[in-house]
């Protein structure tokens, strides 16, 4: 597969996996500021392990800078979200693989704009 | 320097499989700095020898590296390659070589390990000729907050369990040492980099 293709298909995948851990974890709770700094660290310690599974694959960096803001960023969102009356699971994984995307889009974008320099 | 080469022997036989998206990633990159090497190549940093396919054939390479289980798993791949290559163990901040020795020293992510890197490239600089290139295909902390954070808060991760640096100022860390850099070239963001620098003789 692509190697920048794939980078797409392990943001999206690391954020719907980050929300749904969160959400299952962190549904029961209401206090928004609570669930998002807890969703946060879920986020985190959860990609770690993640990473170091994907970086032989995938590259070292091209891994853990992506799944560093998406493990803390779509945790916390996550987190956040699952506090809000009557979303569904859905709604919040589905947030989170949009989330995934969208970063791995902007480091994409970033990249390219490194690399030209 | 001695729990460096511990800890890198104990690495050795997984390497090849923690490197190998790395490798996917870089080749082009590092056959397009490596196309220039030229005259006696000294390679810090040989490892298992990964980055041996991407440099050009028919140079005259003396590779070194502080890892006995490092070089061992070099050897196949040192001996695939058109052209010679001497290997022998040996720490990159304290080399055996005289003054002068070497028309190109090359480093494929080794200033991120060694634990004094700017003693380990004023030594680089001592067996270059005045005249020589140092070749660098290195990763360095990113200037961008978000990847520096990332980088930092990884960096500890490594360091505990390779001995590996994220979080190293390399081109600062060249230009300190004495070296002038004169191409220089992101390979991803600007954290892995493709550097040529010479010896500031002024």
């Amino acid at each position: 597969m692509n190697l920048k293709v794939a980078d797409f298909f392990i943001g999206t995948f690391a954020g719907g996996t980050v929300a749904m851990v969160v959400h299952l974890t962190l549904s029961s709770q209401s206090n928004m500021l609570l669930t998002m700094v807890l969703g946060g660290l879920i986020g985190m310690a959860l990609l770690l392990p993640l990473k170091i599974l994907l970086m032989p694959f995938f590259g070292a960096f091209e891994v853990m800078i992506p799944l560093g803001i998406i493990g803390m960023g779509v945790g916390m969102t996550a987190g956040m979200l699952s506090t809000l009356p009557n979303i569904s699971g859905y709604a919040v994984i589905a947030w989170g693989d949009l989330a995934g995307f969208i970063i791995a889009g902007i480091i994409y974008f970033s990249n390219q704009r490194y690399t030209e320099q | 320097m001695s729990n460096n080469k511990k800890s890198y022997d104990g690495v050795a036989k997984v390497f090849d499989y923690f490197r190998a998206g790395d490798m996917r990633r870089w080749g082009p990159d590092q056959l397009a700095l490596f196309k220039n090497l030229h005259g006696k190549v000294l390679y810090i940093g040989i490892g298992t020898g990964q980055e041996i396919v991407n440099f050009p054939p028919g140079l005259d390479i003396t590779a070194v590296d502080m890892s006995y289980e490092m070089l061992k798993r070099s050897q196949t791949r040192a001996q695939n390659y058109h052209g010679k290559i001497h290997r022998c163990q040996m720490d990159a901040q304290t080399t055996g070589f005289r003054d002068n020795t070497f028309d190109t020293v090359v480093t494929v992510c080794v200033l991120c390990s060694v634990n004094e890197p700017i003693n380990c490239l004023q030594e680089l600089k001592r067996v270059l000729k005045p005249d020589g290139e140092l070749v660098m295909f290195e990763h360095v902390l990113s200037k961008n907050p978000v990847y520096g954070l990332i980088l930092k808060s990884m960096s500890h991760i490594t360091e505990f369990m390779e001995g590996t640096y994220l979080d190293r100022n390399t081109v600062e860390n060249a230009e300190a040492a004495g070296f002038n850099i004169h191409s220089h070239k992101n390979v991803y963001l600007d954290i892995v980099k493709a550097l040529v620098a010479k010896p500031n003789i002024g």
